[in-house]
């Protein structure tokens, strides 16, 4: 059984198609990409898929149960994790305190404990704090635990989302553009990175990038779309020497 | 033990302050001052769950305080008095003492509940339509108090004095004071230990990063509901006390104005920081009492000198010139209030090793 099987998803926005006929199957464990030019419709298929759009039509299957018209607190509950586009962290919180946040589907107490501070809450709360500092050290973090994400360098950012991604112990991990503002030598770190995360942690990971480096070299499988439709798929190799994917990349006349 | 300092000399100098009004050695008017300096720092502090740390602008607070103080008082009628209005008292008058907390849990338990009320419609938007509909709110609330006569209407509702009374019947203590300080103890603790939780953080969340909160697994609608429920509580219980510290619920106590003075002591003290706002409602209070002498002196003052006419008298409708005018004053040369964000530890850190709040 797939993982994530997505069948005929359309999503209009007034008169525009933004995606249309949409299907896509993700097997455990696999390293997976979604391009295309500016514009195509990548970002709208993630929000579909992690909750924030109800897709007009179709249907998204996460691990044997349908997802789509779940809400995303939901969906992370069941195992879905996603990094943005533009960096989302909580920026007046400690980088600890992010990752502690991560566990809040799993928080394992109430209003009251919290307020009367029950055996209960110290006990979640000692837990939550354990997994938070992991997710820290894994990601090479610990030393800046404390500080506000605000005040860290761009690419250190980066990586807090993506621990905090990963505190979240997600069996799919969705990354929207990882590389995205990152130098030819840390691109390499994070390709480094990520195929370090896939094997440690046992996930999937469906990543949509524009730095074809990066896609190369960590994908199976591609899939580009280019207005809303689905204009190729198959392995790296295939993808590069497909003409329609070229098309849509330099365009018509170019050729 | 050095860390309990600061924890210590706070139990004492409410212990002392009770004392000393026990003992009869404070003026009726300062004893009044203070306890309206603890309802009003329970008010700005829940008002500062929404506005400072959910980052919501909720402008219609006192409303709750309404609620909140009107339960109170029907409350404290119905348990320990007997009166035309619910017949024979519930509890003989000497459980007084004892019985109150359910006056109070009850007031807060009612004020929550219209929080939820008014919480499930406005959630669904953000913003200045929130803050709309908190206005609304609150003249709603009013409005039905001031139509049912059973409670006074707008002639107001009183009856609770009976309640403070039967107290004092029992030990001869200043009651009111006491309970208002509990008050404040309980509200610092309530917000303390939710926002030092993992789950009330799910607060500060949804305030820097509503998506972020809701793709990392934060239920935001119902973390919202929830701050907001505690708010209004909060809100209550300042209500109640107000009611019974002034033995009388008159409607025009809770309106707009009231809400105002609320924003006012946060954005003072600073959103989101709780020894901000208290610092800010004990300033807050004090100068608004101090008008009532500066206002005089400043009419005498300037009669002397010939800069009004004869005719005319400063009188107190100027307060309402001045608090808003140091908003005003307050948004353009210090927006983040005292504080800004941060607690009292932060900025002097040496503070820490004399106190522990948990």
């Amino acid at each position: 059984m797939p993982l994530l099987k997505i069948s005929g998803l359309t999503q209009r926005f007034g008169g525009i198609q933004a995606l249309s006929d949409f299907s896509f199957q993700l097997e455990e464990h696999e390293i997976v990409g979604l391009i295309g030019p500016n514009g195509a419709g990548k970002t709208t298929v993630f929000n579909i898929v992690s909750g924030f759009y109800k897709p007009t039509e179709g249907k998204v299957v996460f691990n044997g149960r349908r997802i789509n018209g779940l809400k995303p607190h939901q969906i992370t509950a069941l195992g879905m994790a996603r990094t943005f586009q533009n960096i989302r962290l909580w920026n007046n919180m400690t980088v600890l305190d992010n990752m502690r946040l991560a566990r809040y589907a799993w928080l394992g107490y109430s209003f009251w404990s919290a307020i009367f501070r029950t055996q209960r809450y110290r006990r979640a709360e000692k837990n939550i704090e354990n997994q938070a500092r992991e997710a820290l050290e894994m990601m090479e973090l610990t030393d800046y635990a404390e500080e506000l994400p605000k005040n860290l360098p761009y690419g250190l950012q980066r990586r807090v989302e993506l621990a905090r991604a990963l505190a979240s112990k997600p069996r799919l991990l969705l990354l929207d553009e990882p590389a995205a503002g990152l130098n030819s030598s840390d691109a390499d770190d994070l390709i480094h990175f990520i195929r370090w995360i896939h094997d440690e942690f046992k996930l999937s990971i469906w990543m949509i990038e524009h730095q074809m480096k990066v896609v190369m070299s960590l994908c199976q499988h591609l899939t580009v779309i280019d207005f809303g439709c689905t204009i190729a798929s198959g392995t790296p190799e295939e993808i590069r020497n497909n003409p329609d994917v070229i098309k849509a990349y330099l365009g018509d006349d170019t050729l | 033990m050095q860390r309990y300092a600061i924890n210590i000399l706070l139990c004492a100098a409410a212990l002392i302050l009770v004392g000393l009004a026990h003992a009869g050695k404070l003026d009726g008017y300062v004893l009044h001052v203070i306890t309206l300096i603890g309802i009003n720092c329970i008010f700005a502090l829940s008002l500062n769950l929404v506005n400072g740390y959910m980052g919501e602008f909720s402008c219609g607070h006192a409303g709750f305080m309404c609620v909140g103080a009107l339960t109170g008082a029907l409350l404290s009628v119905a348990l320990f008095t007997d009166s035309t209005l619910f017949g024979t008292a519930i509890f003989a008058s000497h459980w007084a003492p004892f019985l109150f907390p359910l006056v109070l849990i009850g007031a807060m338990i009612t004020a929550a509940l219209a929080g939820l009320i008014v919480a499930l419609p406005s959630f669904k938007t953000r913003d200045d339509y929130l803050a709309i509909i908190t206005i609304a709110a609150n003249l709603i609330i009013i409005s039905i108090f001031n139509n049912i006569d059973a409670i006074g209407g707008p002639r107001g509702f009183l009856g609770q004095q009976q309640t403070i009374n039967a107290m004092s019947n029992f030990i001869k203590l200043p009651w009111m004071l006491i309970w208002t300080l509990i008050g404040v103890f309980i509200c610092v603790i309530v917000i303390r230990r939710l926002m030092t939780s993992t789950y009330g953080k799910g607060v500060s969340a949804v305030c820097q990063n509503e998506v972020a909160a809701e793709m990392m697994g934060v239920n935001t609608n119902r973390v919202k509901i929830m701050a907001f429920m505690v708010s209004s509580g909060l809100a209550g219980l300042a209500g109640v006390l107000y009611a019974h510290h002034i033995d009388y619920v008159n409607p025009k106590s809770f309106d707009l104005l009231k809400s105002t003075e609320g924003l006012v002591m946060v954005y003072l003290g600073g959103m989101g920081s709780i020894t901000g706002v208290l610092m800010a409602a004990v300033a807050f209070t004090l100068l608004v009492e101090s008008l009532r002498f500066i206002i005089p002196m400043l009419n005498n003052g300037l009669h002397s000198i010939g800069l009004l006419p004869e005719s005319y008298h400063l009188d107190q409708k100027w307060a309402w010139v001045f608090i808003p005018l140091m908003l005003i004053l307050l948004m353009r040369f210090r927006p983040e209030g005292f504080l800004g964000n941060r607690e009292l530890t932060h900025v002097f850190p040496r503070l820490k090793r004399w106190i522990t709040l948990k």
